[in-house]
């Protein structure tokens, strides 16, 4: 027994050593990898959420900064001016300019605000007075970017955009919640004539190409009952089901236990009874799913609003952005601002239901 | 799909239709009832579109002007079309690049976050944000990441020593700037692998590990040929959803025209809409409509042909 142990032992620990080995340079890789990969999904977004922080200026300094800087202001006299470093012919010094007109600068001493003097700002090449500055939050850029609208005066601000995109998407929820559960429960749970064949017809309509129905479906909107530019060619249809919802609700719908169905059908329920009392209040989760993607689909949408809203009164906020974008000045950090705006209540939404967000991407297969 | 396969309903010639008895009857009028929401915006949201802008694309028409009957105009007209082609050609690039290269990387990044790896629960959840972005804003931040100046993208490769294009101007590089947009938010492809990979029996790979399948082996053996079904999945949605790529492209032009640059950028719903919406010409655009349906057909079920040999259904 001992000449067997001897002969195994050396083998195994050799084989463990280099096990180690090759593990620790999997670990290594893996780490590396799923770090490198995170940048790639994690600086885009840091990017967006500081550019909404950064000042005009700030904006467009190269090469870029991470952080946002902003023009250190010091109180001379009672009123809040920028500090420069200016180069005076007795050295570099701080100094806070009190107007700064073609090119050259009025500046006066804080510590001694008496006596004003002028200084270019550029000599040739050189720089002879340059901002201090420092790292600083502008959370101005947010109520900046909320008050002013898409293009400058036509009176509607960000706000009514936002306001506008929750009114659509809670009526959008509303009408898929009350207009998908009944027609999931006929196809789970009732047996009738037909059923099979109308539930492959309502799969097969899931590979429809909206752009096959878009232009009737537009002109009966606009021109036959002219709801253009309101909301309601945009509700209405969630009213009437969908396919995917319905798929998502029905295969819920059949993992509740048919006896407590049939118990009830006994007991002389009628089956909108089953369907109210016994089966809905069992499916909160699914109902919370279809709630959350519905937000999520109405809010992102941009088609949609595209087509039939046309006064700015009346745009999304993904409407909203786009025509702000579309301007000749990008001013990228009020764009940023009214995009984080825009993307924080799904942000809420997501920490609030993880489970069912990804739950819901699991059984519908995709987040749209 | 099962279902599909188990329902009780055949097609035969001439139809079989059972006998009805007074409970059947009932059971249908109820059933009817349930599905009166589904049935009226089938009617006239499915059906009644269908139909209509498959009639529209025989004739010329300009909203609000009579329809003026011309046959198969529209469609010969778009073999001649050159803009068409160009659209068609766009799609296809990134149907053809675009969709495989998400899927692949989506998979890698689903191997990754399904490592034991401290953290595990943040990486995902940093991989999956993106996603939930809505997609104007996304599209936006990107064109600022890939501005060629100011840009973050192109600073970061100038550390590196390499020069960035000019993603947005360059017809070149535009496509390839609107698939980076897309990988960046590819979360929600992510955890469906990710969900794929966690029903991969461990029993499986530990076997395999027994047996000295070192981990390449182990991934091209096993975990690859076990979510081949969702993989399936992924890529008719990706093809689908990629023909009928808008918003983003229509967001990507920045303050020009669409198309922006040279077209490079005019993808097949872009065209549509533009004729449709922008150049009134309704006729034509449903024709366009009725070959992009039949081209996701096609493409849908030539996936579902092809990969018949090489999905791997467990059970």
């Amino acid at each position: 027994m001992t000449t067997l142990s001897q002969i195994a032992m050396p083998t195994t620990r050799q084989k463990s050593r280099s096990r180690k080995l090759r593990d620790f340079f999997q670990s290594l890789f893996s780490h590396a990898a799923i770090n490198f990969i995170g940048l790639f999904f994690l600086i885009p977004f840091l990017w967006m959420i500081m550019t909404a922080f950064k000042s005009n200026q700030d904006v467009f300094h190269t090469p870029p900064r991470w952080l946002p800087y902003d023009n250190v202001r010091v109180e001379v006299n009672g009123e809040q001016l920028p500090l420069y470093d200016v180069k005076t012919e007795n050295g570099v010094k701080q100094l806070a300019a009190v107007k700064i007109v073609e090119g050259v600068g009025t500046f006066v001493d804080p510590v001694n605000p008496g006596e004003e003097m002028q200084y270019e700002i550029q000599e040739g090449a050189v720089k002879i007075a340059e901002p201090v500055m420092h790292v600083s939050f502008n959370w101005k850029n947010f109520p900046d970017a909320m008050e002013r609208g898409s293009r400058p005066g036509i009176g509607a601000s960000f706000w009514v955009y936002f306001k506008n995109s929750l009114v659509i998407a809670f009526f959008s929820i509303v009408g898929t919640l009350l207009s998908n559960a009944p027609v999931a429960y006929a196809f789970a749970r009732l047996k009738f004539f037909g059923r099979d064949l109308l539930f492959i017809i309502i799969l097969a309509t899931m590979m429809l190409p909206f752009q096959v129905t878009m232009i009737p479906i537009y002109l009966f909107f606009n021109d036959t009952l002219g709801w253009g530019d309101t909301f309601l060619p945009l509700i209405i249809p969630t009213f009437f089901a969908n396919a995917y919802d319905v798929f998502l609700l029905r295969q819920f719908f059949r993992t509740i236990p048919e006896e407590m169905c049939d118990a009830a059908r006994v007991d002389g329920a009628s089956e909108w009874q089953i369907f109210t009392r016994i089966v809905l209040p069992l499916s909160t989760p699914v109902l919370a799913t279809v709630t959350v993607f519905t937000f999520l689909w109405a809010w992102n949408d941009f088609t949609g609003p595209l087509l039939f809203l046309t006064s700015p009164r009346n745009f999304t906020m993904a409407l909203g952005l786009q025509d702000f974008q579309s301007q000749r000045s990008m001013i990228w950090n009020q764009l940023m601002a009214a995009s984080v705006v825009f993307t924080v209540p799904i942000i809420i939404a997501y920490f609030f239901a993880q489970k069912t967000f990804i739950q819901g991407i699991k059984l519908t297969g995709s987040k749209e | 799909m099962d279902e599909l396969r188990t329902s009780n309903w055949r097609w035969t010639w001439p139809p079989k239709l059972p006998k009805w008895g007074l409970r059947d009857r009932t059971n249908f009028k109820i059933g009817m009832l349930f599905l009166l929401p589904w049935t009226i915006g089938f009617l006239v949201f499915t059906l009644y579109p269908m139909v209509t802008s498959f009639v529209y694309s025989f004739n010329i028409y300009h909203a609000k002007e009579p329809l003026e009957w011309v046959g198969l105009k529209n469609y010969a007209t778009l073999l001649t079309d050159d803009l068409f082609w160009q659209s068609l050609y766009n799609t296809l690039y990134m149907v053809a690049i675009g969709v495989p290269l998400t899927l692949l990387v989506s998979f890698f990044c689903a191997v990754l976050l399904n490592l034991k790896v401290r953290g595990q629960s943040i990486y995902r959840v940093i991989y999956f944000l993106p996603s939930i972005v809505p997609t104007v804003a996304s599209t936006i931040l990107w064109l600022w990441i890939l501005n060629p100046q100011t840009g973050i993208l192109n600073t970061l490769l100038g550390y590196i020593g390499v020069e960035g294009p000019n993603w947005m101007s360059n017809p070149g590089w535009s496509k390839p700037g609107l698939i980076l947009l897309g990988m960046w938010g590819m979360g929600g492809t992510i955890v469906i692998y990710l969900s794929g990979l966690q029903d991969v029996p461990t029993a499986l790979l530990e076997a395999a590990e027994l047996d000295g399948a070192n981990w390449w082996q182990r991934l091209w053996n096993i975990t690859v040929p076990m979510v081949s079904p969702i993989t399936l999945f992924n890529l008719i949605t990706g093809v689908i959803a990629q023909f009928q790529y808008f918003a983003q492209a229509y967001v990507f032009r920045g303050t020009h025209d669409l198309g922006y640059p040279l077209n490079s950028t005019l993808f097949y719903s872009v065209y549509l809409y533009q004729n449709g919406f922008l150049w009134l010409k309704m006729g034509y655009a449903s024709a366009m409509a009725w070959v992009l349906f039949i081209i996701i057909l096609i493409c849908t079920i030539l996936l579902l042909k092809v990969s018949e040999r090489f999905t791997y259904y467990a059970g």
